[in-house]
């Protein structure tokens, strides 16, 4: 199927020139990494940019490296890259278990993790991982950088916080300083590659603290503070497990779409609240599952 | 890894010896002779052919509208548009086609039917100039009412689909209703069913829903037409059906002056058909547009999202059932009435709607039977066939019905199957005879491979383990007349080249028609070429569906390599003055049993014949050719009845049983073990008996588990990507298959070979419905059987 839009294509050579053509095209310029999402709304005429600006030749845009206690992923870092990653395995293994299950291996070589959270769909896998690990996204125009958190981030269903002269040039995390572990329960249709129609991701702490988030419940991915309220200062239990699905409830809004009905979701927020809790707790411990395996609900 | 390497180190192999059968190659699993072509990549199909600088691309104009009246269609624009050669309508052809129905038009002409139907099209030198010009071509619509329910459609007040359905032709064996939207109505009336009810101790009487499903093969369709100076159109096209496609195209398009002889379809490697390439579907737009600019070759591709709302789709079915049953355990009454959902237009559909109705009592014997098969058209994409031809559908109600009465009753499920299965003689429900079968071996087998009742207890406390075991038949779904024919050709060397049209569809039909031929002539697979047909080179099949080519085409090659080899023993009688009947083929020799030292080497004669004694030559190139035609089949019988005919040539049976793990809060379900016995008379390549199984299961499962069309209020598709409509991956397998191979031979067939090819996905359905029930205690009487469902039924049933 052929892209029939006409468009210009640029490559710029370095970031100022890449700035320069953001801030005279604006809204009409689409940045392409990955492409796994622009070249398909190319072809169904979704996107009807005048310029699209690869941002493949800027070398600053690359890196996935931890400096002290920040992990810094340059925004031309792919799935795969933190895949392979024996750093993020080492020391993020949540965002690892998230990025396994975005899409399949195929579009993981080529999609990038700035480029999930640019493209900002309701369901986007690496967000709720990204949101407990309370990540800041950095950003930059003619103007400056600026650095804007991954909770301020989504605006709205496919909307972000990154102005039209602006680009995202790396994602930082830092890595929590009390011990740690994590979870991310993924709902999907069947075992192959699919858009989460539920994903909720945890870190649970030594001291019994816990931070959640979620995507595909709400018209954004977003943490959950009345819930991470319940939880707080406790250690699991039956009792504790069941008010704090009754919180998640107030905090998530899932919609029925042809992906799930909103019933289904409700019901499956309080199992994977529950699930995820269970098996982040259990890693703490040096037990429960190993990441990355069986986390499709 | 260097495959030349592999090749040219062949694994030894111990030479074949006979089986007790006293059969050398025929139930051998011999390597496929398409194998290594498909595997380096270097097979050819439709999109790969090249046609030079002077080959033209098609797009196409579609109706954004269920049901619309046609007002105007201004295509000016498009035609101005730089690289634009020809903007094609429905007013440059005026004559229906159909397979066994002619309603339809090659471009909608006054009126369209479905959201996504054909209205225009660009013929441009390249894609994407044709798309751009068809987005510039200008359609004004009146709306119509649409009909997008099967069941309102049947209702008296409702909109209809095709007001002039009493001027359409039809083949006799289709009996629609004009005035209204029913298409065909098949009727099987069958022993009294009233006091069948009134002998059951239980009546169970339940609805079953089937939505529609897309075929989803990987490769898209496609076809290209060249109508030449010579006055001839060829067309290369993916397809199941080279020869059905060569007459529906020659029929349409006679106005135009072609004959059959003018009409060469050539089709390539296809990748993957499960009916879905079938019949004729966007061929025939390809094959107008070639006539429409004479002299270039026009290319049309399917994308994706054509591939599900442009082809066919699986029909959707509401089937009632009313059955009664006795203490004993016998099936006293069927009351079955299949509500089908044919679409648009059901030139090809209708027929799925007869085979469903004349075989819905399932592998069992129903004294007392009534079953209504009826079909109404609706604004949707019109459906035809897919593997499993109606089976599918009717078998997830029926099966579902049996293992709630027999439970009810407090007898076991298999149990019940075996006391009334199908025996060979019993009458079935259009009054002829079963064929020989092995379906109690086959559910004995399964029975013991899953350990039925055994209770099975998962390790993890969430979950339940439920098991089921079904049963299942089907026959093909054919034209009494349908046939095949084959020609087998010697070469100086010996080998032969073998001329068929049955389609290799991944199915591996090429590779059994050369082990069927080997085994008469003695010649190795590995001397044996056989190909994709041309029309105009192969001789003619009806089409590769209904899993009858390997017994149709089978049968037709056996013959081929029998009359060759009937020339061969005539040719050295002749010259060499030795009783034929003392003659035989082993090794490519010819050898005879009086005279020890006697061998004749096949490449010393076959084409420069035998010198005699006077330095002369006798004999010539020798071939063979065969043709097979069911001649006992008959499609005519009583339509209020479905009485008198033959019109099923013989049934396939097996069992299939399933060990399935049910997550109780996702409702997340994972086949631990599924088990398939199927009765194929004779696996004459047990390997790709076993292909089918695992692919057919994994496709069924797929339907049950997860794929579904959803349409929104207004008859648009919402799910014509994979984003949305779910195929299964290599991840989704079941965790164990365990293919069984029954072997109760079916007398007219090759060596006592029987279809087996869709046979393997049609129980997957109740399978799944009847573990789930089995684990948790939830009937799901609507398909997908998705987690959703479960989990929300069990959560709803408190348990």
């Amino acid at each position: 199927m052929p892209i029939t839009a006409e468009f210009e294509y640029v490559k710029p050579k370095d970031m100022d020139e890449a700035l320069h053509v953001f801030s005279l095209y604006r809204e009409k310029a689409r940045a392409l990494a990955g492409g796994t999402d622009l070249v398909v709304h190319l072809k169904e005429g979704l996107a009807k940019p005048e310029v699209v600006v690869d941002l493949k030749g800027l070398p600053e845009l690359g890196g996935l490296a931890l400096n002290g206690d920040v992990l810094r992923i340059g925004a031309l870092v792919t799935f795969s890259d933190l895949i392979e990653s024996p750093l993020v395995k080492a020391k993020f293994p949540l965002l690892l278990e998230s990025a396994l299950t975005v899409a399949s291996t195929g579009v993981r070589n080529r999609a990038t993790v700035a480029g999930n959270i640019c493209s900002a769909v309701p369901s986007a896998d690496s967000a709720p991982a990204l949101a407990v690990y309370e990540a800041v996204v950095l950003v930059r125009g003619l103007k400056g950088e600026r650095r804007v958190p991954v909770a301020a981030w989504f605006t709205g269903p496919k909307k972000t916080a990154l102005a039209p002269d602006e680009i995202v040039t790396a994602v930082e995390l830092k890595l929590p300083a009390k011990k740690h572990a994590g979870c991310y329960m993924k709902l999907s249709r069947y075992e192959g590659e699919d858009l989460a129609q539920g994903g909720i991701a945890v870190l649970a702490f030594a001291d019994n603290t816990y931070r959640v988030a979620f995507c595909a419940l709400g018209p954004k991915p977003a943490r959950c503070p009345k819930t991470e309220l319940v939880l707080n200062g406790n250690k699991l239990s039956e009792k504790l497990l069941e008010k704090a699905a009754d919180a998640i409830l107030q905090e998530v809004s899932p919609i029925s779409d042809i992906r799930s009905s909103k019933e289904y979701r409700l019901h499956m927020t309080r199992v994977m609240l529950g699930r995820a809790l269970q098996a982040a707790v259990a890693r703490l411990f040096g037990k429960g599952p190993k990441y990355g395996t069986e986390n499709i609900a | 890894m260097d495959l030349q390497k592999i090749i040219a180190k062949p694994k030894k192999v111990a030479k074949a010896r006979k089986a007790d059968d006293g059969l050398e190659v025929v139930g051998k699993s011999v390597q496929r002779v398409d194998g290594w072509e498909k595997i380096k990549g270097a097979a050819k199909y439709t999109d790969d052919l090249e046609f030079g600088p002077g080959l033209l691309y098609a797009a196409l104009v579609e109706s954004p509208h269920a049901h619309a009246r046609i007002r105007t269609i201004d295509t000016s624009a498009a035609e101005k548009v730089r690289g634009v050669v020809k903007v094609v309508t429905g007013r440059n052809f005026t004559h229906k086609f159909g397979l066994y129905m002619n309603d339809r038009y090659i471009f909608a002409k006054d009126v369209v039917r479905f959201v996504g139907e054909q209205v225009a099209a660009v013929v441009a030198t390249d894609a994407k100039t044709a798309q751009r010009a068809a987005a510039l071509v200008k359609v004004q619509y009146e709306p119509l009412p649409a009909v997008l329910d099967a069941v309102k459609a049947f209702e008296k007040d409702s909109p209809l689909v095709h007001p002039d359905l009493k001027d359409y032709t039809h083949v006799p064996w289709f009996f629609p209703k004009p005035g209204t939207n029913i298409a065909h109505w098949r009727k099987i009336r069958k022993g009294d069913l009233a006091k069948g009810f009134k002998d059951a101790d239980l009546v169970l009487e339940d609805t079953y829903y089937v939505p529609r499903y897309a075929h989803c093969a990987i490769e898209p369709h496609s076809a290209i037409g060249l109508f030449d100076a010579s006055g001839r159109l060829t067309m290369w096209t993916s397809s199941q059906s080279p020869f059905t496609q060569r007459h529906v195209f020659a029929e349409t398009l006679k106005a135009f002056g072609l004959g059959h002889k003018d009409v060469r379809v050539i089709s390539t490697y296809i990748g993957g058909g499960f009916g879905g390439k079938a019949g004729v579907t966007m061929e025939i737009i390809a094959a107008g547009l070639a006539i429409a600019v004479p002299g270039r070759p026009v290319k049309l591709l399917w994308n994706r999202a054509q591939e599900f709302y442009n082809t066919y789709q699986r029909l959707g079915c509401t089937a009632k059932i009313k059955m009664g049953v006795s203490k004993a355990g016998k099936i006293t009454a069927l009351d079955f009435k299949l509500h089908w959902d044919a679409g648009a237009y059901v030139e090809y559909g209708a027929n799925v709607v007869n085979a469903a109705g004349l075989s819905a009592s399932g592998p069992y014997k129903v004294d007392n039977i009534s079953v209504d098969s009826m079909c109404t058209y609706t604004n949707l994409p019109p459906c035809g066939a897919y593997r499993g031809f109606g089976y599918s559908e009717f078998l997830f109600g029926l099966e579902s019905h049996i293992t709630r009465m027999a439970t009810e009753l407090g007898i076991d499920p298999v149990e019940f199957r075996k006391r009334n299965a199908i025996k060979e003689g019993d009458t079935l429900p259009y009054g002829a005879h079963m064929n020989p079968n092995g379906i109690r071996d086959a559910i004995e087998r399964v029975e013991k491979e899953i350990k039925w009742g055994v209770k099975e207890k998962s390790k993890d406390p969430k979950k339940a383990i439920g098991k089921a075991q079904v049963c299942f038949w089907k026959s093909p779904a054919m034209p009494p007349n349908a046939s095949s024919s084959a020609f087998l050709k010697f070469n100086e060397d010996g080998s032969l080249n073998i001329l068929v049209s049955g389609m290799e569809i991944g199915q591996g039909l090429l590779t059994v028609m050369a082990q069927i031929a080997s085994e008469v002539l003695s010649v190795p697979v590995a001397k044996i070429r056989v190909e994709t047909p041309d029309t105009d080179r192969n001789p003619y099949e009806w089409q590769t569906v209904g899993s009858h080519v390997t017994w149709g085409c089978g049968n037709a090659v056996k013959r081929a390599a029998l009359e060759a080899r009937e020339r061969i023993l005539d040719l050295v009688q002749r010259v060499h003055c030795l009783d034929k009947s003392t003659l035989y083929l082993v090794d490519e020799h010819v050898k005879c049993r009086t005279k020890p030292d006697f061998a004749l080497r096949f490449s010393d004669f076959v084409i420069n014949g035998i010198q005699a004694d006077d330095h002369t030559f006798k004999g010539g190139p020798i071939m063979g050719s065969g043709v097979f035609m069911p001649e006992f089949a008959s499609a005519i019988g009583d339509p209020e009845t479905g009485q008198g005919g033959h019109p099923n040539v013989h049934y396939t049976t097996g069992s299939a049983g399933i060990v399935l793990e049910v997550d109780r809060e996702t409702g997340k379900m994972k086949i631990k073990k599924v088990a398939l016995a199927v009765d194929c008379g004779k696996a004459i390549n047990p390997d790709l008996v076993k292909g089918q199984v695992v692919g057919g299961l994994l496709q069924g499962f797929a339907t049950v588990l997860y794929e579904d069309m959803r349409y929104d209020e207004k008859g648009r598709l919402l799910n014509p990507n994979f984003s949305d409509y779910k195929i299964p991956t290599a991840m989704d397998m079941p965790e164990e298959v365990v293919p069984i191979i029954i072997e109760v031979p079916q007398p007219d067939g090759p060596y006592g070979a029987r279809g087996v090819g869709e046979h393997t996905m049609i129980p997957c359905a109740p399978l799944i419905a009847n573990a789930v029930a089995d684990a948790l205690g939830v009937r799901i009487k609507s398909m997908p059987v998705t987690k959703e469902k479960v989990a929300l039924a069990v959560k709803a049933a408190g348990k």
